[in-house]
Parts: C-alpha cells; sequence; structure tokens
C-alpha cells in the first residue's frame, strides 16, 4: 500500500443534454474514515456517486484508487476497483428471489446471511421473491450484497432514507464496523444529525463544484446548512400577501389525517381559495406520494380528502379529480402534453371530456384556448409539435390547458424543474395571478428559495409528515432546509 | 400475514408457490386434461396417437422454447418462424441422400447457423437501439427470402436414420413415441435448468425483468441480448430439422414462417412468459405449444368445424389471460 488517499477524485464534469449535473467535483477520502457527500438537492452528489460506481462516464476529470487512476467505464469494473455502492433504488431484480439475485452476481449467500445476521434480518427468506419484499428489506440485503464484495470504499446513497430508526443504526453499526477493518464509508444523506454523529469529515457540493470539506463536529448543523447554501441569503421580499385576508377565505381543499403505505404518515392541512399553499420538502419524504393521492392517482389507506362545501375527493383516477376541479400541473411535462400534436390542440385535452361535444369544440371553448394563449404570452410560432417548445413554454401548456378547461384546485408538482429563470418567473407570476383570481394553489419546489417569492404560506414534511409550518414571510431558506433535515423537531 | 410481508423464512407459503409454480403447473394440468379427453373420445387411443401428437408438436414446442428465451429477456422475435423455414430447407438440400453421419454433420453446423445468425440479430438491435420488434420484423423477411432461395420448390430430403431420431421411426409413421418425447424433454429441462440455475441464465431473467438494476448490479446486458437471440435461434433451426425429419423433405414457404411466429408468440403467453419480460418458463411455454397443437384434433374429434374451432383457439388465449389478470388483481387487492 503507498500513502495515497484510498480514493480520490479529480475535477469531475458531467452534462446530461444541456442540463449541467457536474461542474468540477473533487472528493477526496482517506482510509478507514466515514466521509459525508453533501449538497442541496440538483448539487450533483447522486451523480457523482454514480460516476464513481461506473454508471455514467464522466466528460471530464479521474477517479483514482490508492492513488491508481480507474477508468470506471461500467458497475463491474467499479467492483473490481474495491468501488461498492448501494444505490437509491436497490439494484435487485424483481422477478428473481434473493437467492438467484445473489447467484447472478456469483455472490456467496453464506456472507450476505452472516451481514443480514447482523443487522437483525436473519430470518429472511431467501426463496422470496424480491417484489414481494418490503423496500427497506431490499436496502438491507443491497447493503449486505455489496459488503459480501468486501469494497474498501463502502457507498451509501441515501440508504437510511427508507429505514427505521433502529434499522439506521443497525446500518451504522455495520458503518463503524467497516470503518474499523480500514476501509472507507461514503454516505449521501439529507439527515444532518447522522452526519454530526457519524462522520469524520464531509465535502459539500454546490452548483456541481465542491465548495467547502470540513469536520461536521467543528462547524455544527448549522455551518453545513450555511455551507451548502453559499452566500448569504438576502432578505425575503414582500409577498403582501395578508394572511388575515385568507383565514376569511373559503376552503377549497381540506386534507384529514392521510395515509399511505410507507410514504404518507398522517397528513393534514388546509387549503384556501386564493391561496398559494407551499411544501418543502427534501427528495422522497413522501411529497410525491402525497401529490398523487390528491391527484387521483393513487387512493389513500386512510384519511380525507374534502373539496369546498364539504364535497369529498373521492377520486378513483385522475378523471374523477379532474371532473371535480382538482388538476396536476406535473415535472415532467412531456408525461401530461401530446408531445407529437399541436399546441392548440394540447390546450383542449381536457375539453374532450366533455361528451355532448362531439364535433369539435364549441365556440366558447374556442375563445377559451384563445384566451389562454393570449394570457400565458405562450410562443406559438414553433407551434405545430408541442414537444419543440422550450421546457418553460411546455409548461406553461400544461397549465394553460387547465385554464382552458377551468378548476378550483391547482396541484403544482416542481413546475419550474430544468426551467430558465426568465419563464420560471413567469409561471410563479401566473400561480399568483391564478390564485389572485380565488383558485386555490398547492406548490411544491425541489427550489426552496423561490417558495417565499410565491406562496403564502409554507408547510413542510419530512418522513411522511407535516413537521412545520410558517407564513412564508418567516420562510427564508435557512429556515426551511433547516426544517426540512428534521432539525428543528430535534429528529436524527 | 405479517410473515409473509417481512418474508420470512420457515412455514411453506402456498400461495407463494402457487404464484411461482401455479401458470407452469396449470398448462400442464390443461394439457393432461385435454389429452384424457381426446383419448376418451377415439375408439382406440394408444401408442400410435401418443406418437404422432409428440413428434408432430415438436416444431411448434422448440418455437415455444425459443420466443419464451427471448421474451424472457426481455425481447420478442418475428423471425423465428423464418429461421425453421431456413434450418428446414438448407438441411434437406444438404441432407438429402446422405448416411446419418454427414445428417447429423450437417443438423449442428444447421443448429450452429441458426445461432450464430439470430445472435447477430440479437447485437444489431442491442447497437442500434431500435426496438426488437421492428428489427426482427425486418428479419422475417430477410431470412423467409433466403430460405426460399436455398429451395425454391418443395424438395430435398434426409437420411432415414435421421428421421428416426424425432419421429421413432424412418418412416416418420409408427407407434414408438419414445425418441420424440426424449428429443422434446431434454433440450426443454436442460435450458430451462439452465436458465434458472446458472449465472447466465439468471442474467436472461434479469435483463427482461429489470434491465437498470441488472446492469447496476454488474450483469453485461449486452451479452444477455445476444445469448437469448442465438439460444432461439439454436432452438428455432432444430425446429426446423424436426419438421425435415417428420415430413422427409424439405419446403419454404413464407405462410409457414409467418404462422410459425404467431403460433409461437401465442404459446408463450398462453404459456405464463409476460411479454414486458422476466416473468415465465420454458416448461410453461413448450406444453402451451402441445396445447395449441392438440387443440385442432381436440375439436375436429368434438364435429366442431376448422373455421370455428380457429375462433376457439384464439378465445382461450384471451379467456386465460383475463382470468389470469382478474387472480392478479385480487392479490393486488387483497394486499
Amino acid at each position: 500500500m503507498n500513502d495515497a488517499p484510498l480514493l480520490q477524485v479529480e475535477g469531475i464534469a458531467k452534462s446530461f443534454g444541456t442540463v449541467v449535473a457536474l461542474r468540477s467535483a473533487s472528493l477526496e477520502v482517506a482510509s478507514g474514515e466515514i466521509h459525508a457527500l453533501l449538497g442541496a438537492n440538483g448539487a450533483g452528489k447522486s451523480t457523482l456517486v454514480k460516476i464513481m460506481s461506473g454508471v455514467h462516464r464522466p466528460d471530464a476529470g479521474t477517479v483514482k484508487v490508492h492513488g491508481e487512476t480507474h477508468y470506471v467505464r461500467d458497475p463491474r469494473v467499479a467492483a473490481e476497483a474495491g468501488l461498492g455502492t448501494v444505490f437509491q433504488d436497490p439494484a435487485l431484480i424483481p422477478d428473481l428471489t434473493v437467492h438467484e439475485n445473489l447467484r447472478l452476481t456469483d455472490i456467496d449467500a453464506d456472507d450476505v446471511r452472516g451481514w443480514l445476521e447482523q443487522m437483525e434480518l436473519g430470518d429472511v427468506d431467501f426463496e422470496a421473491q424480491i417484489r414481494d419484499l418490503p423496500l427497506p428489506t431490499l436496502r438491507l440485503i443491497d447493503l449486505a450484497r455489496v459488503l459480501a464484495r468486501k469494497p474498501s470504499m463502502l457507498m451509501l446513497d441515501e440508504i437510511t432514507a427508507a429505514l427505521t430508526a433502529d434499522q439506521a443504526e443497525q446500518v451504522f453499526a455495520v458503518m463503524e464496523q467497516w470503518k474499523e477493518r480500514g476501509n472507507s464509508v461514503l454516505i449521501i444523506t439529507h439527515r444532518l444529525g447522522e452526519v454530526m454523529r457519524m462522520c469524520d469529515r464531509a465535502t459539500v457540493l454546490r452548483d456541481g463544484r465542491d465548495v467547502e470539506v470540513c469536520v461536521p463536529r467543528d462547524v455544527g448543523e448549522s455551518g453545513l446548512v450555511q455551507a451548502m447554501l453559499g452566500e448569504a441569503v438576502e432578505a425575503i421580499p414582500d409577498t403582501t400577501t395578508a394572511l388575515e385576508r385568507l383565514s376569511e377565505a373559503p376552503v377549497a381543499l381540506e386534507v384529514v389525517d392521510l395515509r399511505s403505505t410507507d410514504q404518507v404518515h398522517g397528513v393534514s392541512f388546509t387549503l384556501r381559495a386564493g391561496e398559494v399553499l407551499g411544501v418543502a420538502a427534501l427528495e422522497d419524504q413522501g411529497q410525491e406520494r402525497l401529490f398523487e393521492l390528491l391527484s387521483g392517482d393513487r387512493r389513500p389507506d386512510q384519511g380525507q380528502i374534502i373539496l369546498a362545501d364539504g364535497v369529498p375527493l373521492d377520486a378513483r383516477s385522475p378523471f374523477d379529480a379532474v371532473s371535480k376541479g382538482v388538476v396536476l400541473v406535473p415535472s415532467d411535462r412531456l408525461q401530461a402534453l401530446l408531445p407529437k400534436r399541436p399546441i392548440r390542440e394540447n390546450l383542449t385535452t381536457p375539453l374532450y371530456n366533455r361528451l355532448r361535444k362531439w364535433f369539435g369544440l364549441a365556440a366558447d371553448e374556442r375563445e377559451r384556448v384563445e384566451n389562454a394563449v393570449d394570457r400565458l404570452s405562450i410562443d406559438t410560432r414553433a407551434g405545430n409539435q408541442a414537444g419543440r417548445l422550450s421546457g418553460g413554454n411546455q409548461q406553461k401548456v400544461v397549465v394553460g390547458r387547465w385554464l382552458a378547461s377551468g378548476f378550483r384546485v391547482l396541484l403544482c408538482f416542481d413546475p419550474t424543474r430544468g426551467i430558465d429563470v426568465g419563464t420560471k418567473q413567469q409561471i410563479y407570476e401566473l400561480l399568483r395571478e391564478l390564485a389572485d383570481d380565488g383558485a386555490a394553489v398547492l406548490l411544491y419546489t425541489s427550489e426552496l428559495a423561490e417558495i417565499p417569492l410565491v406562496c403564502d404560506r409554507v408547510v413542510v414534511m419530512y418522513s411522511g409528515e407535516l413537521v412545520d409550518e410558517m407564513p412564508a414571510s418567516d420562510a427564508s431558506e435557512q429556515a426551511l432546509l433547516s426544517a426540512a433535515h428534521g432539525i428543528s423537531e430535534g429528529a436524527a | 400475514m405479517t410473515t409473509e410481508r417481512l418474508g420470512v423464512a420457515g412455514d411453506f407459503d402456498w400461495r407463494t408457490a402457487l404464484r411461482r409454480y401455479g401458470w407452469t403447473t396449470g398448462v400442464w394440468l390443461l394439457l393432461i386434461a385435454l389429452l384424457a379427453f381426446y383419448a376418451s373420445t377415439l375408439p382406440s387411443f394408444g401408442s400410435f396417437q401418443i406418437a404422432s401428437i409428440a413428434k408432430n408438436s415438436l416444431p411448434l414446442v422448440y418455437l415455444a422454447i425459443a420466443q419464451a428465451i427471448i421474451v424472457i429477456a426481455g425481447g420478442i422475435d418475428l423471425a423465428v418462424g423464418s429461421m425453421l423455414i431456413l434450418s428446414n430447407a438448407v438441411a434437406a438440400q444438404l441432407m438429402d441422400g446422405q448416411s446419418l453421419g454427414v445428417s447429423l454433420l450437417v443438423a449442428v453446423l444447421v443448429i450452429a447457423m441458426g445461432a450464430v445468425l439470430n445472435g447477430s440479430v440479437g447485437w444489431i438491435i442491442w447497437v442500434s437501439k431500435v426496438p426488437d420488434i421492428v428489427v426482427t420484423l425486418a428479419t422475417l423477411f430477410i431470412i423467409a427470402g433466403l430460405a426460399l432461395l436455398v429451395l425454391p420448390s418443395p424438395g430435398g430430403g434426409t437420411s432415414d436414420m435421421f428421421r428416426a431420431i424425432f419421429t421413432g421411426s424412418t418412416t416418420g409413421i409408427g407407434t414408438n413415441f419414445w425418441p420424440a418425447l426424449v428429443m422434446m424433454f431434454l433440450p426443454m429441462l436442460v435450458v430451462a435448468h439452465w436458465l434458472k440455475h446458472s449465472q447466465n441464465g439468471l442474467s436472461l431473467y434479469a435483463t427482461g425483468s429489470d434491465p437498470t438494476a441488472a446492469y447496476l448490479s454488474g450483469v453485461s446486458t449486452m451479452k444477455a441480448k445476444i445469448v437469448s437471440y442465438a439460444l432461439g435461434g439454436a432452438f428455432a433451426a432444430l425446429g426446423g430439422l424436426a419438421s425435415l425429419a417428420i415430413t422427409g423433405s424439405g419446403e419454404s414457404r413464407f405462410a409457414t414462417a409467418s404462422n410459425f411466429t404467431l403460433r409461437s408468440v401465442a404459446a408463450i403467453v398462453l404459456g405464463g412468459v409476460a411479454l414486458t419480460g422476466g416473468i415465465g418458463s420454458v416448461v410453461g411455454a413448450a406444453a402451451a405449444g402441445i396445447v395449441l397443437f392438440i387443440l385442432s384434433p381436440v375439436l375436429s374429434s368434438l364435429g366442431v368445424d376448422p373455421n370455428t374451432a380457429q375462433v376457439i383457439q384464439g378465445s382461450l388465449i384471451v379467456v386465460v389471460m383475463m382470468v389470469a389478470g382478474i387472480i392478479e388483481l385480487r392479490r393486488e387487492r387483497a394486499e
């Protein structure tokens, strides 16, 4: 062995099409340390791990293990170089049994059994099919499988996100043990409590660059948050929305103790007409499921969704929700649009549901479409295929078609993902305008800094529960990020 | 319920077992029931009928296995029928008037040809990223065209002993059903075991089930694609050899190719192979191949006219799929 650090990653850059995920990221992990890779959503953490694991090939930069450069061109090469990764989604084949999955990767079942026993999962049936096992069990099986390969560098991408507190403890014990054997562990996590407790050092990524390497115990949680955010946040613009006025407004959507397996644990909130309610959360805290439940894509296990005048939503499909005036703007615009059809046709799709109009659109509807186009200032020149529009314009079409058909509650799930700043502004203005006209808007956005710009009130979701609520004027990015990490609740 | 959810080892869970092996078992039971019924309608049912069914269903059984392997690995091959008539044509030309030894050599070459040709189709699909169904629609015509070039009009032949390997008799007609049964079960069981128990075989299931997870686990998805097509090509070629042994001479007809392809897809669907990949077994697909084959004699023995019989065959597939869908739905609701 030489003195070179166990893992040395330098100047990694990676773009996906026009989206730059990593600009120039470097990372150094010494032997026998537990290292955290931190950063806000979209900072490039997962991309960096995927490059080190051979899933993506970098546009530039090098990966050195024990000072030796490795061209990690696929996951097998990474495994041979001693880099073992537990990915966010378990890399287990759903249609095969546990045993078959191990044979597939040529891994000794006894080794895996040993690790599982240590994590108090010794009774897992190896003949069970992966698709029948619960997610936390799968993550631990995946971890045990990676450990059985004896990687000198163990990389864990959000492993505790799906685990119970007990199971997380087991994983921490395994991490300690792996470190004591002279190996290293790299973890990505949103739970800063874990970082403070477990990690010797942390590297913070921001906008695709490494901006700070620090010892978590020295800088504290607030120091980590500060590093993730960058320069101090400027004062929140005055949104001048009177919450008092809103408290008089009629209720547009009331959610009572909503539950859905493993994802949403008893969420309750009220949304009034004319209000934009923000949902702040880190990735995978159950917000996606919450929106699925509200938009009728999935039925809740428990709890009620009540609309204006006490009408229950009770939707069996998005069609039911739409006909009751609850509509969704998803983050993936192409999921909502007919990309190969013209803009105007896309704007009218919701109107097709009105069966009495068998032969085209009535005059008033044509008018509505024209109004929507005008109001959104959609650039219709390149308009014979919606798929050719820019991302921002596509998202405007998605909002626009609901404008044309009419709605009462607008659910927006990260509507500005990957959209340029100017168009973002227009979309936020549009949401604000819709609310001022009496619509109720529920907005989840992964960009916390933007919440105060458009919302009246914010709820914070963490591990499937709403842990905090604040008026938008108090919702600085720092306050939101702290709450979203579960810090204000003292959760680990 | 809780033990099942946690996947705890110990007590045998009949529901899980039923779900894993239920379909395959069900198809074999359906086959046995049909055979029993068929036997009861005939004045005499003996080794002659068994031999006849066993040998005559061989080509479709081989094609069902070929299609099952490819679909399990996440593809679909519309050209298996063409590969059958191509290998039939090539073998008929080369084996005509030759000894058993030469015929066997030719047989090995023809199977290798099927594997190499179809393996390269798999490679083309992987490299070009063009959907399987498009590429193999093209190769359906290309390979059938080659077969017609090799054997423009019916003819050629094979050695009598070669016929006996598949049919149990040098004339292709007889009461010895053992060779046909061995030729049916041996390759089927060997490939089924390989698929489920070897690392390479499992990589086919893995690639069809979840290509991303397979790639992340370190499986070479390119190799899986090529191997599945090559193996499918080999089985399709075996089907061509079987049909040569049954009739004693070769024939290239495009209608035969397309017909066989469609019936191979019907067989795997009935046999419990999911068209989305990763689920099913060659054993179930093979049984379904025999079921589809004997359905017409069974129906005609009932006095159903051939046109109605076609309607019934098609309806059987739909009904089976619907029943399976309802069972699956109920299971999901129950969970």
